[in-house]
């Protein structure tokens, strides 16, 4: 039942393209988000993330290509598409001579009419009911970062699609911003199509992903299958390094990069590091942290070829 | 739903009470003005005719005020309505929130036509504002009294006694809303053209000078070029209701070029927000 859940696709982009001028900003795209996923768009800046994220949200006309959501056409049926999507579009932007509660019940209601505990209840949730009557030129960035996620969330949309939700803002406003998404999958069963050019983004939030680069799409998958794939580094602190050592150095799959006195540094081929954490236990080794190396980092630098600057 | 919510965002804004207190300064200024100096002001108002006519009674009373103010409405009134007209549309692409309102169920078409709505709507308010406060200061400052009244650069002067003018103004008043809704097409037309305010306000504001200054151009091309001219219907519209007798075949052909002009404008403003792709 899960898997029948986890498998309902409620986005699909079809060989999306946008061409400004000569310049293919995205090229035959195709991606696909499942509910309940927490997909994140990945690539650096300029890689075609917005184009798409405004394509989807009938901003831009694609040059050619569709997009389906919820298996209907975004084009021919966009109204009732549209009101089971919402989103931030690069940095939320409101009606700053207007209150919080003012600026939600006007975006709100062109959707379905709101109701006055409704807008109450997400400013609550995002942590601004106190200031839901002052007017949001006297918000903080962070603040209105908040208010953009509570308007994407009240009229309860299925879907959210959300540009860079942590740009500009500092470290306790990211994490905030991330407990909120993570929320919004686990308690309100919302799937989330997140773009971002953050790895570290990525590895806390995201359960599947793509990566694109100068308009064209070059992974997707799970988080973790896309890692498992390549070769991946990881700190290894035991308490016996030596035997450790023997061992390790025995198994054809594992290369050591490094080894100090309790710790050690090795690259191991894709999806084997419970394996390794098993042998070195069943060896009587007692392993006592097991780190990931920036595998994400590593697997984008890869795969965009290095060219790209994060 | 979505015009009332334009017509909020609209009237919230101070910019939007800029042309009223501008307006009201305007005819506050010229009647105490007018008051002050009436003995002048009469003076010039009969020197063309002092030598053909016997005229007698208060000529300087509020109507009169109100048609002389009224004919200074092609001058300011524009610029007043491009503030609004011309931001409609370019102040959300500026600040970004023409994304909230594009990424909704609610259709290009629906939103664009709510914005134009809400344009013309604010077009009736100010005009009407302009003629409550003529009115309004006017009359206690003034007086009532049948209204003589010359046109520039014809010939003749019309009587029109002070039982019929509150119906000939109501419909002065009336015909300089048509009128001036073209001067709100143009600067909406411009404002769904443009990123930012400016450009709209600057560009109507072009349109409608250079359309004027080449119809008063004293030379038959440009003579010959009047009846092409929006702004030639724009004054004569209402001005045509205080004549001494009313041409309403002139102003019926008058009233539907302007109104042609606005749909015209309209669908070309329709069209191009459709196909926009918003990039901001």
């Amino acid at each position: 039942m899960e898997d029948l859940f986890q498998k309902e696709v409620v986005l699909q982009t079809k060989d999306l393209t946008k061409k400004f001028g000569r310049r293919w900003a995205v090229k035959n795209l195709n991606v696909q988000v499942h509910r309940g996923d927490v997909f994140a768009f990945l690539g650096p800046n300029g890689a075609g993330k917005s184009t798409t994220i405004r394509m989807i949200l009938t901003l831009l006309l694609p040059t050619f290509g569709s997009v389906e959501m919820f298996g209907e056409d975004l084009h021919r049926n966009r109204s009732a598409v549209l009101s089971r999507v919402c989103g931030i579009v690069e940095k939320p932007d409101f009606y700053l001579y207007l209150s919080a509660y003012k600026n939600l019940e006007i975006i709100g209601s062109m959707t379905r009419r709101v109701r006055s505990r409704e807008i109450m209840e997400v400013l609550e949730l995002v942590g601004l009911a106190a200031r839901a009557f002052e007017k949001v030129k006297t918000f903080s960035h962070g603040m209105k970062q908040r208010l953009g996620i509570a308007q994407a969330i009240l009229t309860k949309p299925e879907l959210i699609i959300l540009d860079e939700p942590t740009a500009g803002l500092d470290p306790q406003g990211m994490k905030e911003v991330r407990d909120l998404i993570r929320g919004l999958t686990t308690k309100r069963e919302m799937t989330i199509f997140l773009s971002t050019h953050l790895l570290s983004e990525v590895e806390q939030v995201a359960t599947r992903m793509a990566v694109i680069n100068r308009g064209e799409l070059l992974a997707q998958g799970s988080v973790q299958e896309l890692l498992n794939q390549e070769p991946s580094d990881y700190f290894i602190q035991v308490s016996h390094n030596d035997s450790a050592l023997k061992l390790i150095q025995a198994l054809p799959w594992v290369q050591v990069l490094s080894s100090q006195t309790d710790r050690m540094e090795v690259r191991l081929e894709g999806g084997r590091a419970s394996e390794l954490n098993r042998l070195l236990v069943m060896h009587g080794v007692e392993v006592s942290s097991f780190v990931p190396h920036r595998t994400l980092e590593d697997f984008f630098l890869k795969i965009t070829k290095g060219k790209t600057e994060l | 739903m979505l015009f009332w919510f334009e017509i909020f965002k609209t009237f919230r804004r101070w910019r939007t009470y800029i042309s009223f207190t501008v307006i009201a300064l305007i005819v506050i200024l010229t009647e105490v003005v007018m008051k002050l100096s009436a003995g002048e002001v009469v003076h010039r108002m009969l020197r063309p005719f002092q030598r053909d006519f016997l005229i007698t009674g208060n000529i300087l009373n509020a109507w009169f005020v109100t048609a002389f103010i009224m004919n200074s409405l092609h001058i300011h009134i524009p610029f007043l309505i491009t503030l609004v007209a011309g931001d409609m549309v370019s102040s959300e692409a500026t600040s970004g929130t023409i994304r909230f309102l594009l990424i909704r169920p609610p259709s290009r078409g629906r939103i664009i036509t709510a914005k134009y709505l809400t344009a013309l709507f604010y077009t009736a308010i100010l005009v009407i504002f302009f003629a409550l406060v003529c009115v309004l200061l006017g009359v206690p400052l003034f007086g009532s009294g049948d209204l003589i009244i010359h046109h520039y650069g014809k010939f003749d002067i019309a009587f029109i006694p002070e039982s019929e003018i509150p119906l000939r103004l109501f419909f002065a008043f009336a015909a300089a809303i048509w009128s001036m809704s073209v001067v709100a097409s143009i600067a909406f037309l411009f404002s769904t053209l443009a990123e930012n305010s400016i450009g709209p306000i600057i560009g109507t504001m072009a349109v409608v000078i250079v359309f004027l200054v080449l119809g008063n151009l004293p030379l038959d091309f440009f003579r010959n070029m009047k009846p092409y001219l929006f702004t030639t219907y724009m004054i004569n519209l209402w001005q045509q209701f205080l004549n001494l007798r009313i041409p309403w075949p002139e102003i019926g052909r008058s009233a539907i070029i302007l109104g042609l002009h606005n749909v015209g404008l309209f669908l070309i403003a329709f069209f191009v927000f459709k196909r926009k792709d918003i990039k901001s």
